[in-house]
């Protein structure tokens, strides 16, 4: 019947319109997050003033970063014994095992010690950020710095997203060494490699730019798992439940997020240095 | 110093505010009530700023608060004190640092000057022993205390309470109510109230105003309110089940 046809394809469509209007609405209200609290931490520079309280940003990079270590470490070192272990044996049939430092080296500086790392610091301290903001949000503690003529998000959220900022690239590098040095005991192990003819080969392989993509990529990526979670946290509506969907949303975004713009940024990149 | 002239408010489909119009002198303390979810709590956040109406003014002494832009409107409400019905003090700061946040963030002064001010501010409600505990180990009146020492912190023109003896025993709640009295006719501040405790509020109040329907339906001093001859106000203050106020409601109907 062509006339049920058309009723069941006509909603399918407004689905898909609204669902790319949601999109586009939430990319937007990050989008203008970001540049808000940028917009509130520059005003109060300009006044010659510190934009936020040391203690609140030195407490958040504790948080974010020193006490994410053992976590992406102990990750990325499984991860790596793994990967040198399994690619091993088949570089070994063509007697080209001398490959595996490169190949976990490159692959995790360029790729996988980002992305893990982002996975990583979404669920850990994205989830912490929105239910903390969302909980202060819901017992009205927001709204009561807002009254007070505080910005909410040069106090709350500034402190956070440049903590993020700046510790994931770090993470990130805990992550790549991690994998490495697990990849080196598997080489000894497993494939006769010793130490330092392990490390020559990582430093032959491992140019210079592929510690700075990935670099670059892991301050992206804590930008923005700080900016969605800060941003879900603060616009909780309807009280504890409301704290634990948008916790669950904020995580979810977070990492697709992290794993689309991995995917965009590699892209742009091999477009422009197909090597 | 407060002027709202014809405001109208609405959230999704209900109508809060229908032409709601008030008027607050310097050193008053206004007390506003009404039934819970009348729309007082609404009245207070629009002064605040923190809300925009859909039509109508608000003015803060020459300001008219919907026409502020950002910065201008967050210099306005450092002249504002505002206690909130849970007290809304930061969980993860220590009683001090609650008091002394709105000093060091909007102000220029030492350390040694915040403590000092943080201090007496704390003597004056009765809470200089639990400077040092979080929020999470006071009391509810404790509480109430510690955010009215923070809405005087920066020595507030004007202060809004949001049900301020609300979830106190009657003891506690008289003594904030007398803490309010004492702290707005020594610090010359004006103040707006808004509750539905009818002993609370003629405790507080120099002038009344009741909320019904989204308008002011009475305003005057307290003696005359006792003895208005409005319906809805004389329901009100009796707390009768009998009277227009239950009209048409499933209470009423329950109860017939």
């Amino acid at each position: 019947m062509p006339n049920a046809d058309a009723r069941r394809t006509v909603p399918g469509a407004l689905e898909v319109v609204e669902i790319e209007r949601t999109f586009l609405r939430e990319v937007g209200s990050v989008f203008w997050f970001i540049m808000n609290t940028f917009q509130e931490t520059m005003e109060r520079v300009q006044q010659g003033r510190a934009p936020f309280r040391a203690a609140s940003f030195f407490r958040e990079s504790v948080r974010a970063g020193v006490d994410s270590v053992p976590l992406v470490g102990l990750v990325c070192f499984f991860l790596g014994l793994t990967m040198a272990l399994l690619t091993g044996y088949q570089l070994q049939r063509f007697g080209t095992e001398r490959l595996i430092p490169g190949l976990v080296a490159i692959a995790f500086t360029r790729e996988l010690g980002p992305l893990i790392t982002g996975i990583m610091v979404a669920a850990r301290i994205g989830a912490a950020f929105t239910a903390e903001l969302g909980t202060m949000q819901v017992n009205e503690e927001v709204e009561a710095v807002e009254a007070m003529g505080i910005g909410p998000l040069r106090l709350l959220a500034a402190p956070r997203m440049l903590a993020l900022f700046l510790l994931t690239p770090c993470l990130s590098t805990v992550s790549n060494l991690a994998a490495v040095f697990a990849s080196s005991l598997v080489c000894k192990a497993y494939f006769s490699i010793a130490f330092p003819y392990f490390l020559d080969l990582v430093k032959d392989s491992l140019l210079i730019r592929d510690i700075l993509t990935g670099i670059l990529k892991s301050f992206i990526f804590g930008l923005l798992i700080a900016s969605i979670a800060c941003y879900r946290g603060l616009t909780v509506k309807g009280g504890a439940a409301g704290v634990g969907t948008n916790t669950t949303s904020s995580v979810v975004t977070a990492i697709t997020t992290v794993i689309g713009c991995d995917t965009v940024y590699n892209v742009v990149y091999t477009n422009f240095y197909p090597t | 110093m407060v002027e709202l002239r014809d405001v109208h408010m609405h959230f999704e489909e209900k109508k809060v505010l229908q032409g709601v119009s008030l008027e607050v002198q310097p050193q008053e303390r206004l007390v506003i009530m009404g039934q819970s979810g009348s729309g007082k709590s609404t009245i207070l956040r629009l002064i605040l700023g923190i809300l925009r109406s859909d039509s109508g003014s608000i003015f803060f002494k020459q300001f008219e608060i919907n026409r502020l832009n950002r910065r201008k409107l967050q210099q306005v409400r450092q002249h504002i004190g505002m206690v909130y019905q849970y007290s809304a003090l930061l969980s993860s700061l220590r009683v001090r640092e609650n008091v002394a946040l709105p000093l060091e963030e909007l102000t220029d002064k030492s350390r040694s000057e915040i403590d000092k001010i943080v201090d007496e501010k704390l003597e004056l409600v009765g809470m200089q022993d639990s400077k040092d505990l979080l929020p999470d180990e006071l009391s509810g009146g404790m509480r109430k205390r510690v955010a009215l020492a923070r809405g005087l912190v920066l020595e507030p023109e004007l202060i809004l309470l949001d049900e301020p003896s609300a979830g106190l025993d009657p003891v506690i709640g008289s003594v904030v109510d007398e803490l309010i009295i004492s702290l707005t006719e020594n610090s010359k501040v004006t103040s707006i109230t808004v509750t539905h405790e009818m002993e609370s509020a003629f405790r507080i109040a120099t002038r009344m105003a009741m909320l019904y329907e989204g308008k002011i339906i009475e305003e005057g001093e307290a003696e005359k309110f006792k003895q208005s001859k409005n319906p809805v106000v004389a329901q009100f203050l009796s707390g009768s089940t009998e009277g227009p106020i239950l009209e048409g409601t499933p209470d009423a109907i329950r109860k017939k």
